[in-house]
């Protein structure tokens, strides 16, 4: 089930809509909502450039699909279905796509498009139960595969900008200590002779 | 003081006859110039009793009663009455002037003059010396007795602190309590007064000869002012002179002269007619505010850049440079902001997006950059212009400064030249995404609110409202409806028409559907249709008497903690089931006047304030509508009120046909206009100044900012301000309030207003920027809230002390030397403070006792005043009063015509013709007088066949004649110019009593009316009170 739906723009992470009464029975959605907003800052770095994506966060996932630069993400149970909640996401895309489109670029505000949050909140309910019809169907869908989008956890891609740090650290620290060796060396050869 | 003087040595070679011929101006001026002058109350009675007065310099000048600066001139005579060891007057009468003048307004004079002629007074309760006159009077006749002793002990402790009174207690037991216990105030103020002595009283004494008696503070503009005569002068002197100057001659006139004085002050003369001892006072040459609320534009004008005063208003904008001035001001110091007041057209308040640089505020004390922040370093750096600390300009921010040191590109940044202006919050600024606009009705459908046919009405306005409500098209919507069960209404968006649950276990409330309960107005417009129109007949044979309030409440607080948003509750019982229900604790007349009186005015129930809190921490406003002829614990259910930024509604005895265009009207502005949501309000000031208390509806988050779930053009709010700092060394201070808010169409803003004062030096400077409609708001927001904590009498008092603090702290500064002895002297810019000052006393929520209004209309009259912007405050206390007749007999006069004939009369039933139709107006209703000789023509052109009958079952209405025509075009503008409220119209005829008593009468302010005192008697009572021991 759908718990949390956000938009934003994958340029500089400005948040451009997101699901109404989202946070309703979500014991920790301010702990999580910080974690979408780690997550697109780093998008915004240009890191993690899989158009697709899902993100282990402790019970729930955080799937998202980067399109026309804009980044839209929805955290689920683990259990609910990859596949319907990447096409929840494909018809929010679509239908923000259409409706603000031309716009995306220029919004200067955050939730400069908060009233695509109706269209989030109906699209939202017919996803609810994976057992109506419609979903059946989507879920048979052979035509939509999401196999090969790749899974990670959230420490992991958080973490990803902070190792990348330590190797360049560590590089350049070895790049130095051995520019000392070789300093060191040629003293001591020097010295033999 | 006076005894610790180690000054007092120092003097003694000082010829006696010095201060004499000092002390004359002083003292004797304005009482020999008094009697040519204006024939004062003084000479009115100097030759009856010469006697009289004398016995009671003592108490004059042993009574605490005046201010700290009168101490000083009090003091004075007693060491000369010793000095000679002879007291009697005769021997030197120099002397005796000065006690004598300044002594004889007090009690005894007034006594014999006012009170034997005034019977109604007596009786009344007067602020606070008048009482003990009333036991003093027959004491003029036995003066010479205490005579000697009290000067004695004055002189002994020459110290305005206790040890004389208690030696004159002995002499005057029961006048000298009563004054003391009158003026717990002034232990303050003298105590104020002494710390600031000392550079004086070097000055003093010099002139006065031996003693010391320690001039506070005020006495110095007197002495400087006296002519070159002052010696060596010492500190005080030149400031009182310097600020003298300044205030005075800031461009009106040649220095020194009296005309530039009589720009800066209004006086009357109170004479008294040669052989009467009744005091006359022409009541048509007294200050009224006919032409309504005038704003201050010596402010604007001295500080263009300042936002509106529409949005922000200084009780004075002369803020005081020191603690002890501030303290000499005994008017309310602080603003009144109405944050989102409506601009007019072409004035709306530019919106300014900070996109790459973030908003530009200060690092330190976060205050917004504003017209005033000065720009530095060729641009590089701002210096805040609240607490001085320079900032960095952010690299996009920044633009070269021209060779004035402005920057160049200053005609595109709004920010930087509007007073006003409104910013664009980036995401820091939120919590979470901005909300929808929230509507949640929580209706009574009991037999009561179902006979009243309030039902109906409300159902029909809110389907009517429907297409307007803001914020298409995320605006959520959703109802709940209570008798003794509560009904939830499922609108999903799917059905065709709502699904009603009932809840009727109220114990343990639950929410019987997790969605759809709060729905999406756009989506499920067409089963909110139907169930408003099928609302009135669900329950018209509803017998259930029962009203579950507070669970319904907290039902509604569930459903809509998710977002927050208004909650508009329709109430028309008294809540009789589950948590919150409230007794018929009632409106019990003998509670009044006892210590317990004020607990009819406060909630009974503790669970009203708790839920007020939980509602406003969800940003959750609650606005009441209360529509019981019955009590319905307006108090309690008012709370909810107040601490959400909500309002109340209160409709007594509801009756569709009579009051349903009122509410429909007010419910639809409530509905449509435009709502500020989520809202937090902070005011920030410059360095030395705070602001300590804050009044008006909301709920105080943290120390100094407001949290307001909703805000709205026709709400304003007051606070007070304190100097923190004994001196401020600035120029000038600012002022600068931030509403951080969710508009309704779902953009997250920041509306700034910033405004500057000048820091004065000078009393009467702050007298002369005074705002009077500013100074009354503060002052009805702070009687009201007293009336929650004391008795209505109390609160009146406070504000009849107040005043007469002031304009006594002001007759100080003028009185003497410009020879006004007998008259009544006010700054021109508060002229109108008595006549606002004696409406607010007999307003709704303060006037009289138990008979005078009822406890719920107090009450919600009270909850209202707290929020009204000032002109609309204004016009409420000091109503219009128009004659028609003449406008609708003249054959083609024109509405616009309307404009130019509209005089508006003073509030006194002496101005009503018999033969005429006045309109009176006070912002809420318009009550229509026939007079009982007016053509009969008139009335049946206006009223039809109904003319004759009895005009309470009679409605106005449009008939076929062009003088109805004309009526309703006139009242249609009337109410077009102040739409936050329906006049609902009245008509009365003249001598139809009850009604003209109520209706009408009572509310002429002007006049007398029960125990109340009417203006002339207010004015002399003021005038008496300010003259006592000045």
């Amino acid at each position: 089930m759908v718990k949390l739906t956000l938009i934003a723009r994958v340029t500089d992470g400005l948040p451009l809509a997101e699901g109404l009464d989202d946070s309703r029975d979500l014991k920790d959605a301010e702990f999580y909502k910080q974690q979408v907003k780690a997550l697109f800052k780093n998008l915004s770095r240009g890191q993690n450039e899989a158009s697709r994506m899902s993100i282990e966060t402790g019970p729930y996932i955080f799937h998202y699909i980067i399109e026309g630069r804009v980044c839209y993400l929805t955290m689920c149970d683990r259990a609910y279905p990859k596949k319907l909640a990447f096409q929840y996401l494909e018809d929010l895309k679509n239908e923000f796509e259409r409706v603000n489109g031309a716009q995306i670029e220029t919004a200067a505000r955050p939730y400069a498009f908060i009233k695509f949050d109706t269209f989030i909140q109906k699209t939202k309910k017919l996803y609810q139960d994976t057992r109506t019809q419609r979903n059946i169907a989507k879920l048979n869908d052979e035509l939509y595969e999401v196999h090969q989008i790749m899974t990670r956890n959230v420490q992991e891609v958080l973490g990803v900008g902070e190792k990348l740090d330590q190797v360049s650290e560590m590089s350049s620290r070895l790049t130095s200590e051995s520019r000392i060796y070789a300093d060191k060396a040629r003293d001591l050869n020097r010295q033999c002779w | 003081m006076g005894t610790e003087n180690p000054g007092r040595p120092n003097f003694p070679a000082r010829p006696a006859a010095t201060p004499f011929a000092a002390a004359p101006p002083q003292n004797v001026m304005p009482f020999s110039s008094s009697g040519p002058l204006v024939g004062s109350e003084a000479s009115g009675f100097r030759p009856t009793s010469p006697a009289a007065p004398q016995p009671t310099v003592p108490f004059s000048s042993s009574g605490p009663l005046a201010g700290s600066q009168s101490s000083g001139f009090r003091l004075p005579p007693p060491p000369r009455y010793t000095d000679p060891s002879v007291p009697p007057p005769a021997s030197n009468v120099p002397p005796t002037g000065g006690p004598f003048q300044r002594f004889p307004t007090p009690p005894f004079p007034s006594t014999v003059q006012a009170p034997a002629s005034r019977v109604p007074l007596v009786g009344q309760p007067i602020a606070q010396p008048p009482a003990p006159p009333v036991s003093f009077r027959p004491q003029p006749q036995i003066p010479p007795v205490p005579m000697g002793a009290p000067p004695q002990s004055v002189n002994s402790a020459p110290p305005n602190v206790n040890a004389p009174y208690s030696v004159s207690d002995s002499s005057f037991p029961a006048p000298m309590t009563n004054f003391q216990s009158s003026f717990p105030g002034y232990a303050r103020m003298q105590s104020n007064a002494d710390l600031q002595s000392p550079p004086m009283q070097s000055s003093f004494p010099s002139h006065q000869g031996g003693y010391a008696p320690a001039p506070p503070t005020s006495s110095t503009p007197f002495l400087s002012h006296q002519g070159g005569y002052v010696p060596p002068p010492p500190v005080a002197a030149p400031l009182g002179v310097q600020s003298r100057d300044q205030m005075q001659y800031p461009g009106s006139g040649p220095p020194g002269s009296i005309q530039g004085l009589i720009e800066d002050f209004s006086s009357l003369s109170i004479g008294s007619v040669p052989g009467s001892i009744d005091p006359g006072v022409d009541p048509k040459a007294l200050p009224r505010p006919l032409e309504g609320d005038v704003e201050p534009k010596l402010f604007s004008e001295m500080y263009p850049m300042n936002c509106n005063p529409r949005f922000l208003r200084l009780t004075t904008s002369g803020i005081p440079n020191s603690q002890s001035l501030a303290s000499r001001w005994h008017l309310p110091l602080g603003a009144v902001v109405c944050p989102l007041a409506e601009a007019p057209d072409g004035e709306e308040v530019p919106v300014v997006n900070f996109v790459s640089t973030g908003i530009i505020r200060c690092r330190r004390c976060r205050t917004y950059v504003n017209p005033y922040v000065t720009f530095t370093d060729a641009g590089r750096k701002w210096r805040c212009n609240i607490c001085s600390l320079l900032n960095d300009v952010p690299g996009d921010y920044f633009a070269h400064l021209d060779a004035t040191g402005k920057r160049i590109d200053l005609d595109q940044r709004p920010e930087l030249t509007k007073g006003s202006v409104e910013f664009v919050a980036p995401t820091e600024y939120m919590m979470r995404p901005p909300m929808p606009p929230v509507y949640f009705f929580l209706i009574d459908v009991s037999v009561s609110a179902v006979r009243s046919g309030m039902i109906e009405v409300v159902a029909q306005t809110i389907r009517s409202c429907l297409d307007e409500l803001p914020g298409y098209p995320r605006t959520q919507i959703g109802f709940a409806t209570f008798d003794s069960a509560i009904h939830f209404y499922n609108m999903k968006s799917s059905l065709t028409q709502p699904q009603m649950m009932v809840v009727s276990d109220l114990d343990d409330i639950f929410v019987p559907l997790p969605d759809d309960l709060l729905v999406n107005l756009s989506e499920s417009r067409s089963v909110v249709e139907t169930f408003l129109d099928s609302l009135p007949s669900m329950f018209q044979d509803n017998v259930n008497v029962e009203s579950a309030f507070g669970p319904a409440l907290k039902a509604a607080f569930m459903v809509m903690s998710q977002l927050g948003g208004k909650l508009l509750i329709f109430q028309n019982t008294l809540p009789s089931l589950g948590v919150g229900r409230l007794k018929l604790r009632g409106d019990d007349l003998r509670v009044y006047g006892t210590d317990k009186e004020h607990m009819l005015r406060i909630p009974e129930d503790q669970f009203y304030k708790q839920m007020a809190a939980e509602l406003t921490k969800y940003q959750i406003a609650v606005n009441i509508y209360a529509f019981s002829d019955k009590y319905t614990d307006i108090a309690s259910l008012g709370t909810l009120a107040k601490y959400t930024g909500g309002q109340v509604c209160y409709y007594p005895g509801f009756q569709s046909a009579i009051h349903g265009e009122k509410l429909r009207h007010e419910l639809a502005r409530d509905l449509t206009r435009e709502t500020a949501w989520e809202s937090v309000m902070r005011i920030r000031c410059g360095k030395g100044v705070r602001f300590t208390s804050y009044h008006g509806n909301f709920m105080l988050r943290s120390t100094d900012l407001m949290a307001l779930p909703a805000v709205d053009c026709d709400k304003a709010y007051a606070m007070q301000l304190t100097l923190e700092e004994t001196l401020l060394t600035t120029q000038t201070v600012y002022f600068q309030v931030a509403l951080l808010y969710t508009a309704s169409c779902g953009e997250r803003r920041i509306r700034v207003h910033t405004a500057a004062a000048p820091v004065v030096a000078d009393l009467g400077e702050m007298y002369r920027q005074a705002d009077v409609g500013a100074v009354v708001s503060v002052f009805s927001r702070l009687a009201i809230e007293k009336t929650l904590s004391s008795k209505l009498e109390d609160a009146r008092n406070s504000v009849q002390l107040r005043i007469v603090k002031a304009l006594k702290e002001y007759r100080n500064l003028y009185a003497v030397q410009h020879r006004l002895g007998g008259r009544i002297i006010f700054p021109e810019s508060l002229k109108f403070l008595p006549l606002y000052g004696l409406a607010l006393c007999r307003s709704t929520p303060l006037r009289g006792g138990y008979a005078d209004a009822p406890l719920d209309e107090r009450c919600s009259a009270g909850y209202t005043m707290m929020t009204l912007p000032v002109k609309k405050l204004l016009k409420l206390l000091y109503p219009s009063l128009i004659r028609l007749d003449e406008y609708l007999l003249k054959a083609s006069a024109q509405v616009d015509d309307f404009k130019n004939l509209e005089k508006r009369l003073p509030l006194a039933a002496e101005n009503l013709d018999s033969r005429g139709l006045y309109l009176y107006d006070d912002g809420f209703r318009f009550n229509i007088w026939f007079g009982r000789a007016l053509s009969p023509d008139v009335a049946m052109n206006l009223l039809g066949a109904d003319f004759a009958a009895e005009l309470s079952k009679v409605t106005l209405s449009e008939r076929e004649n062009e003088m109805s025509r004309k009526l309703m075009r006139i009242l249609k503008k009337l109410r077009e110019s102040d739409p936050s409220f329906y006049h609902l119209c009245h008509l009365v005829r003249q001598g139809e009593q009850p009604r003209e008593g109520f209706l009408l009468l009572s509310n002429l302010v002007e006049d007398q009316m029960g125990g109340a005192n009417g203006y002339v008697d207010w004015i002399l009572q003021i005038h008496r009170q300010v003259q006592q021991n000045p």
